[in-house]
């Protein structure tokens, strides 16, 4: 007892502190009044879709290594199921299918498998639709359908062990409680392979950034596949079916697939051969200084993050001359495999005037962003360079 | 040399100067019929498409007509209640209004809207407005239930079964004719007759 109110005193010491500090630190450096209103680069999140709701972090945000829970990405079809279905007393985890034996958990009973902690980068595969030319429908995410979080759960194969597949079976499909308004609607029914449901790094996530996971991403349980793109990561997963085959249905057998060669905008897809939308592709985010920020002489700090699929972040990269000359970025903080690397550069602008700052990232496997990604009908995977435009002021 | 090209570059810059003029007049073109089908496409989209989403969704798109009409009929294909005739007044309006390119924002369609005109035509004034209750649950059905939930036990929207407003007749008619916070209005969507209906149905519950 006595612990824990010095414990509170302490933390409430800690939190003057930080208010007194607050302060100093708001006299020092007021933002300009332009930038206190809430605007895509500065607000809490950019709504895309009021409902089924579906908003992007600004990506000031990624200067921070993780992405805080009420700020993180926002995506579903349908928005998330009645509570009732996923309440603790009604929530139940279904593995079935070409299995050995059925097995219905409670989320005790899911803890009762060892517990693992990653860090992993969740990208909406359709995160940076809207720069895609000639455009495509869908909903028209521009930089911030993506974020880095602690995700806490168990190993997928685990449970797969527990319930042992049957030498047929080769694909898992993955079902969340999340139902359309209209019941012609087809459900987001999707599928993994094997080999990524069991490979050790892919788990059954219950906990983001130490905090029981939020309704709105998808309490009480969804699938993390570290290293691919957030179609695989079902939400309010309910169901795990093991099968011979991929999933069938709109989401999986038409919806997020790129064509497997390069294809003419527009051009006709019958013929055309799909392949889901797995892997990420290596990517990388200024994040300060944000679009329409004016900066002095500096030094400048330019400052963002990179992350790739397989792959590791080898080099960053940043032009200010509209790409004819580059110069590399220094990768600091933390070094985890799945999660994305921060960079930073120290920049002393030489001539006043409008600059726009391009960044490029390459990985370990010599895969290079580029300057725009290969169009695609659903406007999946776009990673080319990313820019910011802004005006130094010397 | 400089003056012999200058009569080239005039040439040039009245080409320029017509090439502008003609796409200008394309531009007005499609804001003239996409001003003109407004009200009612407007309305269509509130009662057919945002029973599953909100009307952001539509408008953030900017696509050419075959996109459009691909997307309408996926989502006819899909369960959402368009007529023949509804869904090629949709492709008219979309495809003028956000074709590939529109501008990012485009101006707001308030003032169009304020003319707005219902779907069901009224009919001549034949004294006080009495709702058919059998009518109103069809009505409630296909345009209330989404958000209100079925038998109007309520969802996303408020609980309206036994709900205090039903015997506060300005405010349901209020509300529902231009909208209160989330809700749309539904002025230009439902007759008088419509929402009657609806409120003699919800009575009902």
């Amino acid at each position: 007892m006595s612990e824990s109110l010095s414990l509170s005193r302490r933390t409430l010491w800690q939190r003057m502190a930080q208010i007194l500090g607050g302060l100093a630190v708001w006299h020092q450096v007021r933002p300009a009044p332009a930038e206190q209103t809430a605007s895509p680069e500065t607000g809490p999140q950019t709504v895309r879709v009021m409902r089924p709701y579906d908003a992007e972090t600004p990506v000031r945000e990624f200067t921070s290594y993780l992405t805080p829970n009420h700020r993180f990405f926002v995506r579903s079809h349908f928005g998330p199921p009645a509570p009732e279905l996923i309440a603790a007393a009604n929530w139940r985890l279904h593995v079935g299918g070409l299995i050995e034996h059925p097995l219905e958990l409670t989320l005790k009973d899911l803890k009762e498998f060892e517990q693992v902690t990653i860090t992993a980068v969740v990208q909406c595969s359709g995160n940076g639709r809207a720069f895609h030319r000639p455009k495509v429908p869908g909903v028209q995410w521009e930089r911030g359908a993506v974020g880095n979080a602690q995700w806490t759960g168990v190993r997928l194969r685990d449970v797969l062990a527990k319930a042992g597949v049957r030498p047929n079976g080769k694909h898992v499909q993955l079902q969340g409680a999340d139902r359309p308004v209209v019941s012609s609607v087809p459900l987001f029914t999707r599928s993994i392979p094997l080999e990524k449901a069991v490979h050790p790094d892919t788990i059954l996530a219950y906990d983001m950034n130490g905090r029981p996971l939020p309704l709105l991403h998808g309490a009480p349980l969804r699938v993390i596949t570290p290293g691919w793109m957030a179609d695989s990561c079902t939400k309010w997963l309910t169901d795990i079916t093991v099968q011979a085959d991929e999933a069938k249905g709109y989401y999986m057998q038409t919806a997020y697939r790129v064509p497997v060669t390069a294809i003419q905008p527009n051009s006709g897809l019958p013929g055309t051969s799909m392949v889901p939308v797995e892997a990420m592709v290596v990517k990388s985010l200024i994040a300060l200084p944000a679009n329409g920020d004016q900066v002095g002489r500096g030094p400048v700090t330019v400052q963002g993050v990179a992350w790739s699929g397989d792959a590791a972040v080898a080099t960053v990269e940043l032009s200010f001359d509209d790409g004819k000359t580059w110069e590399q970025a220094r990768l600091v903080g933390e070094d985890e495999p799945y999660a994305w690397r921060q960079w930073q550069f120290l920049w002393r602008p030489k001539t006043a005037g409008a600059v726009t700052i391009l960044c490029r990232a390459t990985d370990a496997n010599g895969q290079v962003q580029p300057q725009e990604s290969p169009w695609n009908p659903g406007g999946f995977l776009w990673n080319g360079w990313d820019h910011v435009a802004i005006t130094v002021a010397l | 040399m400089m003056t012999r090209s200058l009569p080239l570059i005039g040439l040039f810059v009245l080409g320029l100067a017509g090439l502008a003029a003609m796409t200008a007049a394309q531009e007005d073109d499609l804001a003239s019929v996409s001003a003109a089908l407004a009200p009612r496409a407007e309305g269509l989209i509130i009662a057919r498409c945002s029973v599953c989403h909100s009307p952001d969704l539509v408008s953030q798109q900017r696509l050419p007509k075959d996109r459009w009409a691909a997307t309408v009929d996926k989502m006819k294909h899909w369960g959402a209640e368009i007529a023949d005739d509804e869904a090629d007044l949709l492709v008219r309006y979309l495809s003028a209004r956000y074709h590939p390119a529109a501008p990012d924002h485009l101006p707001t369609l308030d003032h169009e809207l304020r003319k707005a005109e219902p779907l069901t035509q009224e009919p001549a004034d034949t004294g006080p407005l009495v709702g058919v209750s059998t009518r109103g649950a069809g009505i409630f059905e296909h345009n209330c239930q989404a958000c209100h939930g079925a038998g109007a036990t309520g969802g996303m929207g408020p609980k309206l079964a036994k709900n205090p407003i039903l015997k506060q007749d300005d405010l349901f008619w209020e509300t529902v004719l231009h909208g209160r916070g989330p809700m749309p209005a539904w002025g230009s969507v439902l007759s008088q007759q419509d929402i009657a209906d609806v409120h003699t149905w919800l009575l009902t519950k």
